[in-house]
């Protein structure tokens, strides 16, 4: 991962996108195979009797990968400070996510640079989760 | 649906506001951490192998259920819709957190796609051995009434 400076962002920089493709496996294995999660995570079957497409991607696998996704572009020289997120519609396991950003703030505040992002989860060009990050970014030594 | 012009949220509901938890204390586990970042593919060497960091996203293992005390139930169904992590402090792997939830906040939301409907939002609080806050979550649930089939 390569470290990013305050100086060279800008607003309306957009992140690279990056696809990931959630499964009924991956929902199982991010909590873990012995922790009793939602059925509707792992089970496509479980999902249907709720009402959706099939099995449910978790909203925080989803936060999850927001967060990561911020952090790698960020490099490991900033902190991240906050990230909120709003659940617009649910995600369906088997379904091609795809995280989006851009920046859309750049300040100082009592002598720390913060940098805020935009960030969405894209399926079928429809955005599933919106969020807001603020991230805390070095100057360039 | 039918229309709602009153709030559902009476003055029971509105006491609940600024109510606690007892603290719960979790445990921010190693092997969690390892098989969080494999799956995310995290390679930042701030929390590999080794440093006793966590990933912020460990919080996702530790938030406790909401306590059904602190829940007022003002319309029948209820959804996550959002929520929030905040970062104060690195988390340390295996350092006991105590974590306490407060009802922040009971608004009344009209339109929307759930039609008439009630936010609910709770914080929880993760604190170190210091009694210092390390992170925080923010999590808002939407209520509503299910139409009737």
């Amino acid at each position: 991962m390569s470290q990013r400076y305050f100086e060279d962002i800008a607003t309306d920089d957009e992140l690279e996108p990056r696809e990931q493709l959630p499964t009924e496996d991956k929902a199982v294995e991010f909590f873990g195979r012995d922790n009793p999660t939602n059925p509707a995570f792992g089970d496509a079957e479980a999902g249907r009797r709720m009402g959706f497409g099939g099995a449910l991607v978790p909203g925080l696998l989803k936060l999850s990968w927001i967060t990561n996704y911020v952090g790698m572009w960020a490099g490991s020289e900033a902190n991240l400070r906050s990230v909120r997120v709003a659940f617009r519609r649910p995600d369906i396991a088997g379904r091609p996510l795809t995280l989006a950003g851009r920046v859309v703030d750049k300040r100082q505040e009592d002598g720390v640079n913060v940098v805020e992002l935009e960030v969405v989860t894209l399926a079928d060009d429809q955005p599933t989760v919106r969020g807001n990050v603020q991230v805390e970014i070095p100057s360039r030594p | 649906m039918a229309d709602v012009t009153e709030s559902k949220i009476t003055d029971e509901h509105r006491a609940m506001i600024g109510q606690r938890s007892d603290p719960i204390e979790v445990v921010p586990h190693t092997e969690d951490a390892q098989r969080m970042r494999d799956l995310l593919g995290d390679t930042d060497p701030r929390w590999a192998d080794g440093t006793g960091i966590a990933p912020p996203y460990i919080l996702a293992m530790l938030e406790p259920r909401l306590p059904a005390e602190l829940s007022p139930q003002v319309l029948s169904s209820g959804i996550l819709t959002q929520t929030e992590w905040k970062f104060s402090q690195p988390i340390k792997l295996e350092e006991p957190l105590q974590a306490v939830t407060q009802l922040i906040d009971v608004r009344d939301r009209l339109g929307g796609r759930y039609g008439y409907s009630v936010l609910v939002m709770f914080q929880t609080s993760y604190l170190n051995g210091d009694g210092e806050e390390a992170a925080a979550s923010l999590r808002t649930i939407t209520q509503f009434d299910r139409p009737e089939s």
